[in-house]
């Protein structure tokens, strides 16, 4: 919930960057390492906006699933069932290389 | 009109955190954000580890519960400094609840600062804390699998602390799976294990603090 309320927080203050325009659309990007379950984000973002001036903004949330980029031959892979080892070459010295975000990835504005 | 962006949800609370971090830094205060499920033994061992301390040691915790100051009363016994923050609800700690309850302390002067976060396996781990190390906590009644159901948790540990190691004889418990879950999930993850209630391991973990000072 907290995690929702600081989203409303963020879209507050790049819709006040952009001279106020009312928001209809809200991008999010969550990781799969951010610990954020994205269901339970759209739900807490639909009960913290209802009756508010923010009720109609659709908000679209994107999941980043984790990868691993390979030490020993640069292959970035999905990781699955949380196998560290390089699905191109099978090396295990893998670091992680995506799944931490979570971010705002676009608004979408009413024009003036 | 669609504008792109790469805002960071948590940048406030990244930002309280870095300054935080910034000052344990110039410092020389180890801050250690201790996570794990309720009940896996955080405030014993935070016990242990202040019992075992000299009187002179410059050590403070901050220790978090959604209610009561129970765990500040017992940790207040062993006569270091320690503050509750409740946090009235959450179910994690932020860095501007760490900030706030710092303020009138002799924060700079701390060797180490031990944030006992609140009993949560998940949100904890979004929220950085300006700390320098985390170390998360399972026991031996739980389920070694628990690496592979909260991944994000371990994946962003330092350190992994098996307690309660004197149950083994009594639960089905694989140590060596539960240190493979682990590793699958953060193969650089430190792993000990240790008893809060025979002190097995207890130097271990004393000296793993000693190499961070």
């Amino acid at each position: 919930m907290s995690i929702a309320a600081s989203v409303l927080d963020a879209v507050r203050a790049e819709s006040e960057l952009h001279g106020g325009a009312r928001v209809t659309r809200a991008g999010l990007r969550i990781g799969e390492l951010s610990g954020v379950a994205v269901e339970s984000l759209q739900f807490c973002l639909e009960v913290l906006v209802a009756d508010t001036e923010m009720s109609s903004i659709a908000f679209e949330i994107e999941f980043a699933p984790w990868t691993r980029r390979c030490r020993a031959c640069a292959t970035e892979f999905r990781v699955t069932d949380a196998r560290p080892e390089c699905s191109a070459c099978g090396s295990g010295d893998t670091e992680t290389a995506g799944g931490d975000q979570m971010e705002l990835s676009f608004l979408e504005l009413e024009e003036p | 009109m669609r504008v792109p962006l790469q805002r960071k949800v948590l940048n406030e609370n990244d930002r309280i955190a870095g300054t935080l971090r910034e000052r344990f830094h110039r410092n020389g205060t180890f801050c250690l954000n201790l996570i794990s499920s309720p009940g896996s033994g955080k405030t014993a061992l935070l016990e242990r580890t202040l019992a075992g301390f000299d009187a002179g040691r410059r050590v403070a915790v901050l220790t978090g519960d959604i209610q009561t100051d129970n765990d500040a009363r017992r940790l207040a016994r062993y006569g270091f400094p320690v503050r509750q923050i409740s946090t009235g609800g959450a179910c994690h700690l932020d860095a501007s609840m760490v900030d706030r309850h710092l303020m009138d302390w002799p924060v700079d002067e701390l060797e180490i600062l031990f944030v006992e976060n609140v009993g949560n396996l998940v949100c904890p781990t979004s929220y950085d804390l300006g700390e320098e190390a985390r170390a998360v906590l399972l026991s031996v009644t739980e389920g070694e699998d628990k690496p592979l159901k909260y991944p994000a948790t371990f994946h962003h540990a330092d350190l992994m602390v098996l307690n309660k190691i004197d149950l083994l004889p009594y639960v089905p418990f694989s140590m060596e799976l539960a240190r493979e879950n682990a590793r699958r999930v953060q193969p650089e993850i430190e792993i000990l294990e240790l008893s809060c209630t025979t002190g097995a391991g207890l130097e271990e973990w004393n000296d793993w603090i000693r190499r961070h000072l």
